[in-house]
């Protein structure tokens, strides 16, 4: 075995790479109800509470009901929090638990190591987005506009925080400082970023916020896929979400190729 | 020329903070060799041996794998090697059977390479009533018997064993004893670590003694047994320490 040459197609361990791919679905189904069902039961929660008892009592938001209005950014936050989950936790455990040797010994390119990875942290935010959106159509809370703009925004958003969880994966030495990135910038910057209010509503010395912040053209594309509103150009947004998964590549590209975090 | 199995040239290991493990260490391991890597703790074996296989990375030096440069060609040089280290690295709640298969896939076995292969292994090392059972739910010497599975899943040309009989009882060390020899023979280069000096003794050809970080000997394994005390009373004046301890002990 050792003298036959590993097979590859452009360069890339094919068999290698499924195998990450494999494990981290193995991995993920020991969870189903952390990973899939609770996020689908907070969506549904989010559309009983906006949908049936506060709703009713807010008017019409650029021509629409406040609970479709809510519920594109709604799946975004359980987008991004299922993105960054998988990816901090498949890294940071494979690191506690030192199988991150398995890999590391293994003839794998750091390429097929981060696409790997990134490939589950996809596949579990597809999966939950479309559970959301499942639940929303069923309820009458949303619609489709533009299904390829809705499935863009999904996968380069969970790619964004997918890479963002690899990197703090790899910088972090024990479960708090798995949490900080979290607790002080993916949820207060999320939560002003457009989830529950137009831009129009904040104080004129606040706007500047909304359009700073990378959260607000997420949430303001996937609004635009799914009802039709918008209130930035979707393109600005677009560029927005490549430009930061080109840096973020970029440097998680070089924290695996220094070894920083994963090899002594 | 025969291409050594292992050459290492000048290697030097810094960690971050500041501790040098390795330094300047050169050795060669010929193909075929069963080769005993001795030393105490913290002497440096598990970072050479790091080094190689890719954990850690290299300060300075230079290493090869059967003539492939171990650090600008890592993917090559990765194929040939096969390692069991000395802490159990797995993902404990796997079970037996994924955590083989999942070796093979890493090396870019097909699928049908990979059953034939581990289905072999785990029959090989009596490991079939386990074969679905967690990682993490197995005796020590059932894990031990696990992780060799895995290093030998692609069937590489150098086997690393970093303490394998750590632990383990005396059928599975006198068996892994007889499974290793027979490797050997078949053509399998092997470096072995060891605190047990009867282990070095009855399977290598060649020891190396390493302390503080350097080579401090290495010979045939017939040139540790010239002097009345053999190869303890070798290893205890190539670390630096007083041979009449050794003698108390045995007292």
């Amino acid at each position: 075995m050792s003298d036959v040459t590993i097979p590859r197609h452009m360069g890339i361990n094919w068999i290698g790479l499924g195998t990450i791919i494999r494990r981290e679905w193995s991995r993920v189904w020991r969870v189903p109800i952390q990973a899939f069902l609770a996020p689908w039961i907070s969506a549904l929660m989010f559309i009983f509470i906006f949908g049936f008892v506060v709703g009713g009592n807010i008017r019409l938001i650029a021509g629409h009901r406040y609970v479709e209005f809510v519920l594109p950014g709604v799946l975004m936050l359980n987008v991004v929090n299922a993105a960054f989950l998988q990816s901090t936790s498949q890294i940071y455990f494979q690191r506690f638990l030192r199988y991150i040797e398995e890999t590391l010994v293994a003839p794998l390119s750091y390429v097929e190591m981060i696409i790997g990875s990134l490939t589950m942290t996809i596949v579990r935010s597809v999966v939950t987005a479309l559970g959301i959106l499942a639940i929303g159509v069923a309820f009458h809370a949303t619609h489709m506009y533009n299904i390829f703009e809705f499935l863009f925004w999904i996968i380069s958003v969970s790619i964004v925080f997918g890479l963002l969880g690899i990197i703090i994966a790899l910088w972090a030495n024990n479960f708090e400082q798995l949490t900080m990135l979290n607790v002080f910038f993916i949820a207060p910057l999320s939560f002003v970023g457009g989830v529950f209010n137009t831009v129009s509503m904040l104080p004129p010395w606040l706007k500047w916020l909304a359009y700073a912040n990378p959260f607000f053209y997420f949430i303001n594309g996937l609004r635009d896929s799914m009802i039709g509103f918008d209130e930035a150009p979707p393109y600005l947004g677009m560029s927005v979400a490549l430009a930061l998964i080109a840096v973020l590549g970029l440097v998680t590209w070089r924290l695996f190729k220094i070894g920083y975090g994963l090899r002594e | 020329m025969t291409v050594p199995a292992i050459n290492i040239e000048h290697l030097r290991k810094a960690y971050r903070t500041g501790t040098v493990a390795v330094q300047d260490l050169s050795m060669q391991v010929q193909p075929g060799d069963f080769f005993g890597f001795l030393g105490p703790n913290g002497a440096g074996k598990s970072t050479t041996i790091h080094c190689i296989t890719g954990i850690a990375t290299v300060t300075s030096g230079k290493i090869e794998i059967f003539g492939v440069d171990a650090v600008k060609n890592y993917r090559e040089a990765r194929r040939l090697i096969g390692l069991s280290p000395q802490e159990f690295n797995v993902d404990t709640f796997a079970t037996v059977t994924q955590i083989v298969d999942w070796m093979g896939g890493y090396f870019g076995m097909n699928a049908a390479q990979r059953k034939s292969r581990v289905d072999m292994l785990i029959q090989r090392f009596d490991l079939t009533a386990h074969a679905k059972k967690q990682f993490r739910e197995l005796s020590g010497g059932l894990k031990r018997r696990v992780i060799l599975a895995r290093a030998l899943v692609h069937d590489p040309k150098l086997l690393i064993l970093d303490e394998p009989t750590a632990g383990v009882d005396v059928e599975l060390r006198l068996d892994l004893w007889r499974y290793l020899q027979e490797l050997n023979a078949e053509g399998k280069t092997i470096l072995l670590t060891s605190h047990y000096l009867e282990e070095i003794e009855r399977l290598c050809k060649t020891i190396a003694v390493i302390a503080g970080g350097k080579i401090v000997r290495q010979g045939p394994k017939e040139d540790f047994f010239t002097v009345p005390g053999g190869l303890e009373k070798a290893y205890l004046e190539a670390t630096g320490h007083k041979v009449e301890h050794a003698a108390a002990g045995a007292a």
